[in-house]
């Protein structure tokens, strides 16, 4: 067992600490930042509500130590929206398509949608479906999830909204 | 979106409103039970058992006792203490006796046999691994097969049989009508086991606060139903149990009941009084969350010439594990298979089964089995007979113009729509320009199916089973003219508070964003027992109705008097009340609000203070929902997969609330079936050993695998309040047949295929090529089930009992001479039906072979009359709740003790047991 | 499902790495999508976990005339960008954009990969197929293995616990060289059903080289010898993909699991091998 200073950067904000090598980053942001918007579903890294950007980057907090990530920068679900509250685009799409029920994965497929959308180069709808292949939802279908990326990307809005 | 704007009624109810709950979950603001941090509190970790079945000879925990950070390591010696009985959703005890921890046995892998209790999570599982136990391994039994032949795995239960209704013999009749039908189709179906998998897992925070006081944060369906299932399972009378569970992420029936691990946890932190959190990993809820699903079914279906049914029979059976959550046959199955259609004849045996596997628990639609085992046959049959998939179900499909009328079950039926959700689909979709485009695909080597199914579902039922009740809504208008609702409802992701805000807003005639919905917590709201069984649109709804129309005429009684005005010619709508024909009277509800709660003086005589109503709604006894889908897929010739390339639901959930709402519940379902019949299996290796434990192994439907769904809507009011019908379950119901139909259609060409879920690449590549890819699946044949010795040999001492769970007729035991004295005096019986044991007091009086009584249970005491022939006890007796029957006793007594069944009309056989008080 | 306690090392250069792996049971860890699960669930608990992401020597791709030579610590994210490597090697890019999702590439390296021997996995059977070396570094010096050699079993490779993989090399394809690729897995990210991967040389107007592997197949990559053999001085046109499907099927040892059985594999195996392999041969050559 060894403990280590770590120094990083959530959400804009510095922190410092000393950890256990085996404690993982989802871990310190919950337990230790208090960042509770990062879920862990699976700790295999399967499920993917845990993602979180590191150095912009979307990865899967369940698979790193929180060791590894001294010296980065680190965004989680929390930093999206604006301080004025306005929601990040990828929330709002999410929001206008009913993208999510229980919400449990939701803050995961955010931070990836966030990190394609927010690049120089926007992901189109396939790269960005094909991203979503490393989040599981087991409540909507991914229905409006896809809804919403076809929002985001601009692609036409699917055929069928329901016949009334 | 379409959110309503303008002056004038605001209609909430049938728009896409934005849901309430999103703000906070979109922004990681959501409170799920994880997020939860008590002052003082520790972590929780289990050991578990590595092995399916074995006796525990020692269990050392010194060792990880002084491990740092640890602060106790409990066995069920040490939680025994505090004597907790375990119940399932129906409040009813287990029928084998079933600890908090492992006590002498272990049952299944991953049986928790200690608690470790430490400052985190971390240390407590370095403990777990430290606890020394020592096993001697037994062999277990896997599967239903492996349950019919072995002895009980269960000490205190006579057979693998954990439950069973039913014909346990053929009936002549029935029999008859099977042999004089024109056309017979007969198949098993089997169908794999399924981990619900919500997203967050089980957990709980259980703080004990001195000894009166107890707040639970738990992950579950109704905040209610926990703090009544757990008052009734600690047994502490003096104990407030106050339930909190704000955010939930899915729980799809898993989190119906606080489980063992659950109880255990609370049990612990009242033993060390400390506030305890157990947050249960994706491998504790792979391995020993309770599952659902493991079935099989043979049924046979008879057709006259023109294809129109003639009878039915069906065997069922259902693993229960080793620790169900209330043994359970099934019964729903039967008396769903047949609801929407014109069947003369329906007779079944239905069995649940224990083994040494993790136990049974709910899954969405837990009787589902019916709707696959019937759509999937009745195309068999069409194909056989040569008639169209549409045109038999045509044929045979409960109109409107058919009811009122009653299932071949015995349920009544009034306004369910499956034809006319079939025509509407069909409406939508052009079946001969598909069937052309199949023609040509197939001849370029491509192979499309199109499937088609349809099904009734029971929804928002209340006041048959004691469980399921109506719901209360408390509404009140703020002095500031905000409005707050309290209620028992609960979204597990159903959004709940958004579509209870929505009819609020609506009756009350206020704004949309004006109402604030609370729920998620035993001390707010009433009563509910929150998502189980479609229920909460159409009794919280309901309910929400009510209450929100009985506060609004208080608001036109105080605004008429305030204004001398004529109650009638005062409008309140999105907050604003006005007078008619009087401009100038206009006020906002604020204003109102303000005298109604400050001023009495100004308020009519005998009108009290405040604005403020609770109402509690009962609502029909049951609400059907009705729905028929068409899926259209393509197998690839060369892989064997299946690609879904469209799917149509065409549903009539009467009134809709919010349809974004509804769509998602379809779809949630939706994509869960495919995953049944796709992907998903949890898988058990010969030992018992679960061989899929991870989601690496365990496969959930991703993005790829879920198409777009394309909707239908019919509105067919209900006769509930606000016109509501259930909606939740659905999905995961109709979409297994509709997609194996499509699949089914696909592959016509080359033969029929495997009717074993999940339909794997390689079971569907084994029909394309013909060549034996696929592990040969062992289906239970009708000849094995009707045969099967699913008993031990009787022991001398009750031959009655084993006989009876072994479904066969108990031996003739010789009349003693004193039958007389053997028989009279007061007993203590114990029936099984489908909600659980009931318990019953009899007294008998015998006069020769006439036999004089009284029959006393819960629900009241009912005398009768019958026979007493020897031992033999039969007497008849008719009962109205949950329906008419007539229950037909017949009892053997051996000494002390009794047994035999009683049958319930169409319910079947339920087994009764008793012994001398 | 938290990892045991294990001491924490961060390598600072390939020798510190190599130090500290010589010291006892340390395991390394690189991009930790593989490792990472198996120490949460326990069924790995290292005392040392030496981690190599900071060790700047063991990252990159560099493309000469003699190959392509890349860092064991490069992630697979970054081999999809290299515009280079897209060039050089397309095979691999095109295998690699199979390897588990967008999330985990963006953590996951090609070395790590390599190591952990996964039979179903994309990784190892290129190497097999493209002919790659593995260059294995202890405290006693450098060890060039082929990758054809590497593999022995499920999980199991030639490395010894002191040995650090330091990179992989790629002899030289032309540019021209087609790339065969097929997976058929039940869901995007999963570990195969079937898999084939490799490159075919068309030179002068018949193969000049082939080399192809399976994944899924067997206890380890397959390289299919007897199919390459069989392609090698044919022409493209003379080719009947089927036959060569058997030869290639022959050199498989696909097994039972869960989710698909060895007659499957070997039935899917013959039809996508003959249709990868023909949709090789009709892509557009450059030469």
């Amino acid at each position: 067992m060894s403990e280590h200073p770590i120094a990083l950067t959530i959400n804009g904000q510095a922190y410092t600490g000393r950890i256990e090598g085996r404690l993982t980053l989802a871990d310190y942001l919950r337990v230790n930042a208090g960042y509770t918007g990062v879920h862990v579903g699976c700790e295999q890294g399967v499920c993917g509500a845990c993602t979180v950007i590191v150095d912009g980057r979307a990865v899967r907090s369940c698979l790193m130590l929180a060791v590894q990530a001294d010296g980065s920068e680190v965004r989680t679900v929390e930093s999206l929206a604006a301080p004025d509250g306005t929601l990040h685009p990828v929330q709002q799409a999410m929001r206008d398509n009913f993208g999510l029920q229980c919400g449990f994965c939701t803050p995961g497929i955010l931070m990836t949608m966030a990190v394609l959308h927010d690049r120089k180069e926007p992901a189109g709808e396939d790269e960005m479906i094909a991203a979503m292949s490393g989040h599981i939802c087991r409540c909507t279908g991914y229905q409006g999830i896809r809804r919403a990326i076809r929002q985001l990307t601009g692609s036409a809005e699917p055929a069928q909204e329901g016949a009334h | 979106m379409n959110a309503p704007g303008g002056i004038g009624a605001a209609r909430y109810i049938g728009e896409r409103m934005p849901r309430k709950e999103d703000g906070r979950l979109l922004t990681g603001r959501g409170t799920y039970v994880d997020d939860v941090v008590v002052p003082g509190m520790l972590h929780v970790a289990f050991a578990r058992s590595p092995m399916a079945r074995g006796r525990i000879v020692s269990i050392d925990t010194t060792m990880a006792k002084a491990m740092p950070g640890v602060h106790a390591v409990l066995t069920e010696a040490d939680l025994a203490r505090i004597p907790v009985t375990l119940l399932s959703f129906f409040m009813m005890p287990m029928e084998v006796e079933t600890t908090l921890l492992a006590r002498d046995r272990v049952a299944y892998v991953g049986d928790p046999v200690a608690l470790i209790v430490a400052t985190d999570r971390y240390l407590a599982e370095d403990a777990a691994g430290a606890v020394m136990v020592e096993y001697d391994e037994e062999t277990p039994v896997v599967t239903i097969a492996d349950a019919r032949a072995a002895p009980p795995i269960h000490p205190d239960a006579a057979s693998n049989v954990a439950a069973t209704m039913g014909e346990d013999e053929p009936n002549p009749d029935l029999e008859r009508a099977l042999r004089g039908a024109a056309h017979v189709v007969e198949r098993t179906l089997t169908h794999q086991r399924i981990s619900q998998s919500p997203m967050e897992t089980r957990g709980v925070v259980s703080a004990p606060q001195g000894d009166e006081e107890l707040t639970l944060y738990i992950t579950c369906q109704s905040p209610s139903v926990i703090a009544r299932s757990v008052a009734l399972s600690l047994g502490m009378p003096d104990l407030s149990i106050r339930v909190i569970a704000k955010d939930v992420g899915g729980s799809f029936g898993l989190k119906n009941t606080p489980w063992r691990e659950e109880l255990a946890v609370i049990a612990a932190s009242l033993i060390l009084q400390r506030p305890l959190k157990w947050i249960e990993d994706r491998l504790e809820n792979l391995i020993s969350a309770n599952q659902a699903r493991e079935q099989e079914m043979t049924l046979r279906i008879g057709f006259d010439a023109e294809g129109k049914l003639v009878a039915s029979h069906c065997d069922y059976g259902i693993n229960n594990g080793a620790y169900p959550q209330g043994a359970d046959a099934n019964v729903a199955v039967h008396a769903f298979l047949w609801a929407a259609y014109k069947m003369p004849a329906y007779g079944f045996l239905t069995r649940g089964w224990y083994t040494n596997t993790v136990g049974l628990a709910a899954y969405r639609g837990p009787w589902a089995m019916e709707s696959y085992g019937r759509e999937v046959l009745l195309d068999i049959a069409a194909r056989e007979m040569g008639i169209d998939p549409i045109e038999i179900r045509r044929k045979n499909l409960v109109t409107r113009a058919d009811q009122p009328c009653m299932t071949a079950f015995g349920m009544p039926l009034e306004d369910i729509t499956p034809a006319d959700c079939l025509e509407k689909l069909l409406r939508h979709f052009d079946v001969g320009a598909f069937r052309a485009e199949q023609a040509e695909a197939r001849k370029a080597g491509r192979y499309l199916g199109l499937g088609f199914a349809v099904y009734i579902e029971p929804t928002g039922t209340a006041g048959s089973m004691p469980v399921m009740t109506g719901e209360t809504v408390s509404v009140r208008i703020e002095p500031n003219g905000k409005v707050q609702a309290m209620l028992g409802t609960h979204s597990q992701g159903h959004g709940t508070a958004t579509t209870m805000a929505q009819v609020i807003a609506e009756e009350l005639g206020v704004r949309y964003e004006d109402v604030n919905v609370f729920e998620g917590d035993s001390s707010r709201g009433g009563y509910g027992p929150g998502a189980a069984g479609s229920r909460q649109g159409v009794i919280g709804g309901g309910a929400a109705v009510k209450a929100a129309s009985l506060l609004r005429d208080k608001v036109k009684q105080v605004a008429a008097h305030v204004l001398n005005a004529s109650p009638d010619a005062v409008t309140l709508e999105r907050g604003t009340i006005r007078v008619a024909g009087a401009e100038e009277m206009t006020r906002s509800l604020r204003e109102i609000a303000e005298i109604a709660y400050g001023e009495p003086a100004r308020l009519p005589h005998g009108v009290g203070t405040g604005l403020e109503v609770t109402y509690r709604y009962d609502p029909p006894p049951v609400t059907f929902t009705s729905a028929a889908h068409a899926a259209i897929v393509e197998v690839d010739g060369d892989t064997g997969f299946v690609k879904i390339k469209r799917w149509i639901s065409s549903e009539d959930c009467g009134v809709m609330i919010n349809p974004a709402v509804v769509e998602g519940q379809i779809a949630g379902g939706l994509a869960q079936a495919i995953g049944t019949v796709l992907l998903e299996e949890f898988h058990y290796d010969e030992r018992g050993n679960p061989t899929t434990a991870t989601y690496k192994d365990y496969l959930l439907p991703t993005i790829f695998d879920v198409p777009d769904f394309e909707y239908v809507h019919a509105n067919t009011p209900s006769q509930a309040a606000g016109g509501f019908r259930g909606v939740g379950e659905g999905g995961a119901i109709i979409g297994p047949p509709t997609l194996v139909n499509a699949i089914a259609d696909a592959l016509a060409p080359f033969g029929e295929i495997p009717l074993d879920l999940p339909l794997t690449p390689a079971k569907l590549l084994a029909v394309i090529t013909g060549k034996p890819l696929s592990p040969q699946h062992h289906a239970a044949h009708p000849a094995a089930a009707a045969g099967d010795a699913a008993a031990p040999a009787p022991t001398p001492d009750d031959p009655g009992i084993a006989a009876v769970l072994a479904g066969v007729e108990p031996e003739r035991i010789d009349p003693p001479t004193a039958a007389g004295a053997a028989v009279d005096g007061t007993w203590k019986l114990v029936m099984a039906t489908p909600m659980g044991p009931q318990e019953m007091t009899a007294r008998f009086a015998t006069d020769g072979t006439t036999l004089m009584g009284a029959l006393e249970s819960p629900e009241g005491s009912q005398e009768f009359a019958g026979t007493a022939e020897g031992p033999n006890l039969r007497w008849e007796m008719k009962v109205t709740k949950p329906m008419p029957v007539t229950l037909k006793y017949d009892l053997t007594v051996t000494g002390d003790t009794l047994a035999g069944k009683c049958k319930m009309g169409m319910f079947g056989s339920a087994k009764v047991s008793g012994e001398r008080a | 499902m938290k990892p045991a306690p294990f001491d924490y090392v961060g390598a600072t250069s390939i020798d510190d790495a190599v130090a500290q792996l010589a010291s006892g049971d340390a395991t390394v860890i690189a991009g930790g999508q593989t490792l990472m699960p198996l120490l949460a669930l326990r069924m790995s608990m290292p005392l040392t976990v030496v981690d190599i992401n900071r060790v700047a020597d063991l990252r990159g791709v560099s493309v000469s005339d003699q190959g392509v030579r890349i860092g064991a610590m490069t992630r697979q994210a970054d081999l999809l960008t290299d515009a280079a490597l897209a060039g050089a090697l397309p095979p691999l890019v095109t295998a690699v954009r199979h390897v588990g999702h967008h999330q985990t590439r963006n953590r996951g390296t090609i070395g790590g990969s390599l190591v952990f021997a996964e039979p179903a996995a994309e990784m190892p059977a290129t190497a097999v197929a493209l002919g790659a070396t593995l260059e294995l570094r202890s405290a006693g010096g450098t060890r060039n293995v082929a990758a054809e050699t590497f593999y022995l079993g499920p999980y199991m490779t030639d490395i010894v616990p002191d040995e650090l993989l330091v990179a992989v090399t790629f002899p030289a394809w032309p540019r021209h060289a087609r790339t065969v690729f097929r997976e058929v897995a039940q869901r995007p990210g999963d570990f195969a059903l079937v898999g084939l991967v490799g490159a075919v040389e068309i030179e002068g107007g018949a193969i000049a080289r082939a080399g192809l592997a399976w994944f899924g197949m067997g206890p380890t990559p397959m390289r299919a010898r007897q199919a390459e053999s069989a392609l090698v001085g044919r022409a493209p046109g003379d080719i009947r993909a089927s036959e060569i499907a058997e030869l290639a099927i022959a050199d498989t040892d696909p097994f039972d699991d869960v989710h698909a059985t060895a007659e499957y594999r070997r039935e899917v195996g013959r039809r996508v091998f003959a249709q990868a392999l023909t949709a090789a041969l009709a892509q557009e050559g450059q030469a």
